[in-house]
């Protein structure tokens, strides 16, 4: 069984080893991922794949190029994608006392919406339909909720 | 990797990803369940006998899971073709060299500059005692082995937010977070504090141990002596002659040891996949690869890019590209097929299969890791620092310093595994440019060894999403995700079965292919005789 005092440890040596390179803007930590906004999430994790311009890659798979992609007319498909991941895509709607597991990363509701809306709404997507973290909430999403 | 290099990898996080000790137990339970830490099942060569009369195999991917059922179906009579989507064999089982290139995803090629002879290791490093299957196919095909040190005493444990940011040696932190320990409990057990649980003839022994255990002297203390010292290290070290006195060295405070978090390293060397000993094969993992390769010479196709898999009652079909020729299909047709595939590369790939099986391959992500290889113009952890082999840890984004196990005192240049990481951390290296990683890398490995500006010579920096071949490291699966797919993703789809590391229970590690592909073999090979020869 999970228990809360544990996790409560996790969480405040986590906000320490973030201090331990706060000065490097290179890098964040679990702590610190919590703060930043739809740019600096795509700058940091999603162009990781789907490349700076979000124009994807293609190798023995592909990552899917995000500019122009036209699944993006539904940002549903987006932010359940985001959440949940899709063909060995990491989860990014994970109980962040759940993201150890399978070593990817929190993004919360608001940072979920955040960065669809910064998709949808750059390399060349025009949409004008803003997605707010009310609407993500309501989505489904992956893990079961933490231990009370 | 287990390596990816891979294995245990959360306990490499240790630094990192601090929880794994806070929360030891549940962590423990979460691995577990997760499969890490469990036994290879190897049980010895495997037998497959009676093969009918023209019966064959396709099987995708030249990855050791790929090419461990290709060495044992060809033995067993099958006829063997092996698809590969790079121009050599070995998948995740790879070295990069002096003169070899690497293209990721995106198209950013890096040219590996290293001398010759040296090397790193982008996936699995690693090879443990224990994972019997791999290292019956090194006997097997002559590839020799030499010792891969994981704990170095000497190697350091690093926070940047104790000691000033100075990193301390392995062997003070553990023997004075132990010396500090045993002196506790000694000093508990002399006041009657544990006499609830120790009986009194079992008293005596136990303080003997922790005098033994602890470095302790008489009065069952720790602080600096001759016993401590001959664990932790030496003020001044004994020697020969007039100057030969040695000068014990003062123990951390168990305050400061505490407060620096670096106790966290001590166990780096005791989980199941970590213990001594550990191999590494003579001039890179890849060379496992490298001779599978040879054994199979032209059973393998290379720069073959598989766009779909069909199956129907006669058998498996595999239409591919060659990549030497852009834009030719071609066909590979067998009566069953052993894909080896990573996951987030075939669940974009056509393929009838069930639904069931259909889920399974989209429902695990890959990890995130990257590996950056450093040359330097001379040894000088070596010759400054006197650390032959091992890791050194921190708590910096790079997380790991990874010494050569091999070539002691070589003069000329010399490459260190620079960076070993996972998680967001890993994720963010990933999204720079390949010069970009290798530039923080040295930025953040200078804290440790100062030499790093003077010395550097090049790097590479491999990101495993950007990966071609596999698009991530390997297949993480949650606890969850194991339950509800994991068998469905084992279990054979009428012609074709599924093997590699993300079809076992020893995710990130070779011994998982190795293990995979033999189950899978066994059953294919039944189905093969329940079927009596060609469908």
């Amino acid at each position: 069984m999970k228990s809360p005092f544990k996790y409560f440890a996790v969480l405040m040596l986590g906000a320490a080893a973030f201090a331990a390179h706060a000065d490097d803007s290179s890098f964040t930590s679990s702590a610190g991922i919590g703060s930043i906004g739809g740019e600096e999430i795509y700058s940091r994790i999603c162009q990781g794949c789907h490349m700076p311009q979000g124009q994807g890659a293609v190798g023995a798979g592909h990552y899917p190029k995000l500019a122009g992609d036209p699944r993006l007319a539904s940002w549903q498909y987006m932010a359940l994608t985001v959440l949940d991941g899709r063909n060995g895509m990491p989860p990014f709607g994970l109980p962040a006392d759940q993201v150890r597991e399978t070593r990817t990363v929190h993004l919360s509701d608001a940072q979920v919406a955040d960065v669809v809306n910064y998709v949808r709404g750059h390399f060349g997507n025009a949409y004008k339909d803003k997605v707010t973290a009310n609407q993500v909430t309501a989505l489904p999403h992956p893990g079961t909720p933490a231990a009370p | 990797m287990s390596g990816a290099g891979s294995g245990s990898m959360s306990r490499r996080e240790l630094f990192r990803m601090i929880g794994a000790t806070a929360g030891g137990a549940a962590m423990f339970q979460a691995m577990s369940s997760l499969g890490f830490n469990a036994e290879s099942p190897y049980k010895g060569p495997i037998e497959l006998q009676g093969t009918p009369k023209g019966a064959s195999v396709l099987i995708l991917g030249a990855g050791i899971a790929g090419m461990t059922a290709a060495y044992e179906l060809r033995n067993a009579g099958y006829k063997v073709q092996v698809l590969e989507y790079n121009n050599r064999a070995g998948g995740r089982n790879w070295s990069l060299r002096g003169g070899d290139s690497y293209t990721e995803l995106g198209g950013l090629t890096q040219k590996c500059e290293f001398d010759k002879d040296l090397y790193i290791n982008p996936g699995p490093w690693r090879i443990p005692y224990h994972h019997r299957g791999l290292l019956s196919y090194c006997k097997r095909l002559g590839v020799p082995l030499e010792a891969f040190v994981q704990v170095n005493y000497n190697a350091y444990l690093h926070s940047s937010q104790a000691f000033g940011g100075k990193p301390q040696r392995y062997r003070e932190i553990k023997a004075d977070y132990q010396g500090h320990v045993a002196e506790l409990l000694a000093k508990a057990t002399r006041q009657n504090a544990l006499d609830d649980s120790v009986s009194k003839e079992d008293r005596e022994k136990l303080l003997e141990s922790l005098r033994g255990w602890g470095a302790l002297d008489g009065n069952f203390s720790y602080g600096p002596s001759e016993a401590s010292s001959d664990r932790r290290g030496y003020e001044k070290e004994p020697g020969g002659g007039l100057s030969a006195r040695p000068i014990p060295s003062k123990p951390i405070g168990l305050s400061d040891v505490l407060d620096s978090g670096l106790w966290q390293g001590i166990p780096n060397g005791d989980t199941f996949d970590m213990q001594t000993a550990l191999f590494q094969p003579v001039g890179g993992m890849g060379r496992i690869g490298e001779a599978f390769g040879r054994e199979l010479g032209p059973l393998i196709r290379y720069n073959a890019k598989v766009i779909d898999i069909h199956q129907d009652q006669h058998g498996v079909t595999a239409t591919y590209e060659d990549r030497l020729v852009p834009g030719t299909t071609l066909k590979a047709s067998a009566d069953w097929c052993l894909c080896t595939i990573p996951l987030p590369v075939l669940a974009q790939i056509p393929m009838n299969v069930g639904p069931a099986l259909s889920a399974a391959i989209s429902s695990v992500p890959y990890a995130s890791a990257i590996k950056v290889g450093l040359q330097f113009k001379r040894r000088f952890w070596e010759e400054d620092e006197h650390i032959y082999g091992g890791i050194s840890y921190t708590d910096l984004p790079i997380t790991n310093i990874g010494y050569p196990n091999t070539g002691y005192h070589s003069s000329g240049k010399g490459v260190l595994l620079g960076a070993y990481i996972w998680g967001l951390n890993a994720m963010e290296f990933t999204a720079m440019t390949p010069q970009q990683r290798v530039q923080k890398v040295l930025e953040y490995g200078s804290q440790i060894h100062p030499q790093y500006p003077k010395e550097f010579d090049n790097g590479v920096a491999v990101a495993w999403h950007r990966s071609p071949f596999t698009m991530g490291c390997y297949g993480m699966w949650s606890a969850d995700a194991r339950a509800k797919h994991y068998d469905d993703l084992c279990r054979i789809d009428g012609r074709i079965g599924l093997a590699g590391e993300h079809a076992s229970f020893l995710g990130g590690w070779q011994e998982g292919a190795v293990t995979s592909s033999l189950d899978a073999i066994g059953r294919l090979h039944q189905l093969a005789l329940a079927q009596g020869g060609k469908a």
